[in-house]
């Protein structure tokens, strides 16, 4: 029971960890009004497709998605996994990168990125060579204390809300749906962490769904807060709303005279573990498609934590970054919806042929 | 096994420096912390800049005055930081003074908002005013008032809603937001040096998408200031053979929309208190007097704003709702000079 609390934590904070930054920008690209309007849909289909992969799961009841693509074949496996593989690795290159950027200009203006990135790398590494257990038993703090920092956030930036900002309150149309920036936005998710953790604890949908609820709540808080204070003709000129957002609050009588820093350091926990899992979810493909001898996930999660490092270092400047870590989303959205439906088709079949093996 | 534990011990105590974040530190005594910048432009192509930084030696002058020129703002910034003798530190500036050459010219203030906005070193929250006068005299002036501490200029702004209800407080990132506002337009307060005290206050300078379109007194100001806060606390009126202060307001806004056509009724009720009155004023005569004032003043700057399309009242904003988006940014231009106003005001005598 605990186990399953703490996936659902650690699903929470993943989802926080992919939109904290990028998720409020795109949707005020998407649409100039009625904003809850996307966030919702965006959360239906999210549904929607996590419930298609929970019912294909739910067919295969020992294997994680790794043994259900070996299943279907080893060269089906290779082709699904690596790809995902290399997606996972541009992931967390960019959303360090970043973040790294990020956190710099917040507090530590004279640090270069490349230490900021080597720190949060390195911790992430750790994180994730120790394996699924410390991640789970680290995400009950780190929900805790960047959920408690959100909401210091959140509600220190109501002196600045005007409410007025925010309309008209609902959208002239629904053409959103058939944006290309609508299917980017697929990416801030992290369904797919769920059919990689351990099979015995699988979540119920009941509790899925709270916890998908508890995700939107948390959208609707970043998209609107900037949206609130500014409003959505001024919102449309930053690279990062949320951040611009938490900057224009002036708290005199407080004792650090910004609390942007407090925005700065949720956004170091929730990237620290999400990166963790992405690494983690990394080793366990590569040690289970691979079966060499001395074989160990950790020497690959450090290669790859290298790779992720060099490439996020290579990366020029902020436009590239923020270009990059759109299409890196933008893939990641596309496994997003072909991993949960290939999996739902296969147990279907193999259901059928099973049954019809029975019956003979 | 027993060595390699001690090896991991010490490996985690070892990373616990990087924890301080200290890439390379400079001590605070070793730092300078401009409070106040001042920015003109001296001719068509060069700007100048003016740091404002208090120094802590004792028995000397509190505070000292920097100025650069150069082609760009970002860049004398940086000049700035080469040729003084500690580090620079902008993050605690805490108002930018603009020098009116420069305030006017639509496109330069457009610009240097953004580049406000967009550094990283400079704060979003730094107060905004602007100046008729050379800035570095105006900091002369700062320094040679014997009672002035470095200080003192700030609190000039922060006195708070009570006790300076005519000042009002702009900050950059409101400044930017107005940039780009299709219903709202904000005002800046402009300031001088005194003859007595360190500044004076005379109005504020209404601005359009970064254009000024007008300047308003501190008299007027206050009604911009009671619309945007809906407060009216500590308003003190002369009425000629009374003189009331406002104890508590509270202000009511509908707006409705006949067939494109704007309308607003608001409702301001005031809770006076009268400080001083000749003998034989009623009660009733200084209600009547107090709202036929507030109404005559409200119409006048009401008037002048439409005929400026300039929506100092922010009243575009409770238009929001009822106007579609892509109509929206015609707000100014087309809605906002047919708009009806119906200002009604209602006295009480405490």
């Amino acid at each position: 029971m605990t186990q399953r609390l703490q996936i659902g934590l650690v699903f929470i904070t993943m989802s926080m960890g992919f939109g904290f930054l990028q998720y409020p920008n795109l949707i005020f690209k998407i649409t100039k009004t009625g904003h809850f309007v996307v966030v919702l849909s965006y959360g239906l289909l999210q549904m929607f497709l996590m419930i298609i992969y929970k019912k294909g799961l739910n067919y295969f009841p020992k294997q994680d998605i790794i043994d259900i693509y070996l299943k279907m074949g080893r060269w089906v496996a290779f082709i699904f996994l690596i790809p995902y593989v290399l997606n996972l690795t541009a992931l967390v290159a960019m959303s360090l990168r970043q973040h790294a950027e990020n956190i710099g200009s917040i507090f530590l203006s004279r640090t270069p990125d490349w230490s900021i990135l080597i720190l949060l790398l390195f911790i992430s590494t750790f994180t994730a060579i120790k394996g699924l257990g410390t991640i789970l038993r680290s995400s009950f703090f780190i929900f805790f204390i960047v959920n408690f920092l959100v909401l210091f956030v959140v509600i220190s930036s109501i002196v600045n809300v005007d409410f007025k900002n925010a309309l008209p309150a609902y959208p002239s149309s629904l053409d959103f749906l058939t944006k290309k920036d609508f299917f980017y936005l697929m990416g801030f998710s992290s369904i797919l962490f769920l059919g990689f953790v351990p099979p015995e604890t699988k979540l119920k949908f009941g509790q899925l769904f709270a916890e998908w609820t508890y995700v939107i709540f948390f959208y609707l808080a970043v998209v609107y807060l900037p949206l609130f204070i500014f409003g959505q003709e001024t919102v449309v000129t930053f690279h990062f709303p949320a951040k611009d957002a938490v900057d224009s609050v002036d708290i005199n009588w407080f004792i650090f005279n910004q609390q942007t820093i407090f925005f700065g350091m949720s956004m170091v926990g929730l990237t620290i573990l999400l990166n963790a899992v992405l690494l983690w979810i990394i080793g366990q493909i590569i040690r289970k498609l691979f079966n060499w001898q001395r074989n160990k996930p950790s020497y690959w999660i450090c290669a790859f934590s290298l790779i992720a490092f060099i490439f996020a270092v290579s990366v020029p400047n902020l436009a590239w970054i923020e270009k990059l870590s759109l299409w890196s989303a933008g893939v990641h959205a596309y496994f997003i919806v072909i991993i949960p439906f290939t999996i739902f088709i296969y147990g279907v079949i193999a259901n059928r042929g099973m049954t019809g093996y029975e019956n003979k | 096994m027993k060595i390699n534990s001690y090896v991991r011990i010490i490996v985690a105590l070892i990373s616990l420096i990087l924890l301080s974040g200290c890439w390379d530190i400079k001590e605070i005594d070793k730092r300078n912390f401009p409070l106040i910048i001042g920015i003109s432009k001296e001719n068509k192509e060069e700007y100048k800049v003016s740091l404002h930084i208090p120094t802590s030696e004792k028995g000397g002058k509190m505070s000292r005055t920097v100025s650069q020129k150069g082609t760009n703002v970002s860049s004398i910034l940086g000049q700035l930081r080469t040729n003084i003798e500690d580090a620079v530190y902008y993050k605690q500036v805490r108002l930018i003074i603009i020098q009116n050459k420069l305030a006017n010219d639509k496109e330069d203030l457009s610009e240097l908002i953004k580049f406000l906005m967009k550094s990283k070193e400079l704060p979003s929250i730094a107060l905004i005013a602007i100046t008729e006068e050379n800035i570095e005299k105006m900091f002369s002036n700062i320094n040679g008032k014997h009672f002035s501490h470095t200080t003192s200029i700030i609190d000039y702004f922060y006195k708070g809603a009570d006790w300076a209800p005519e000042i009002s407080t702009t900050r950059i990132w409101e400044v930017y937001r107005s940039l780009f506002s299709y219903t709202k337009d904000i005002a800046i307060p402009v300031v001088n040096s005194g003859k007595d005290t360190i500044l004076n206050y005379e109005g504020a300078a209404i601005l359009k998408n970064g254009k000024i379109t007008e300047k308003i007194n501190p008299s007027e100001n206050q009604f911009v200031i009671l619309f945007k806060n809906h407060n009216a606390n500590g308003i003190i009126e002369n009425l000629g053979n009374a003189s009331i202060m406002v104890t508590n307001s509270s202000l009511k806004i509908k707006p409705s929309m006949l067939t494109s056509e704007p309308i607003v009724s608001s409702n301001l009720s005031l809770k006076i208190d009268i400080l001083e009155r000749k003998e034989g004023v009623t009660n009733d005569q200084i209600q009547s007097k107090l709202e036929k004032q507030f109404k005559k003043q409200f119409y006048d700057m009401l008037d002048k704003a439409q005929k400026n399309k300039t929506d100092i009242f922010g009243f575009g904003q409770h238009f929001r709702n009822q106007i579609p988006f892509h109509e929206l940014k015609n707000w100014r231009e087309e809605y906002y000079p047919n708009l009806k106003v119906n200002f009604q005001v209602h006295v009480i005598i405490e």
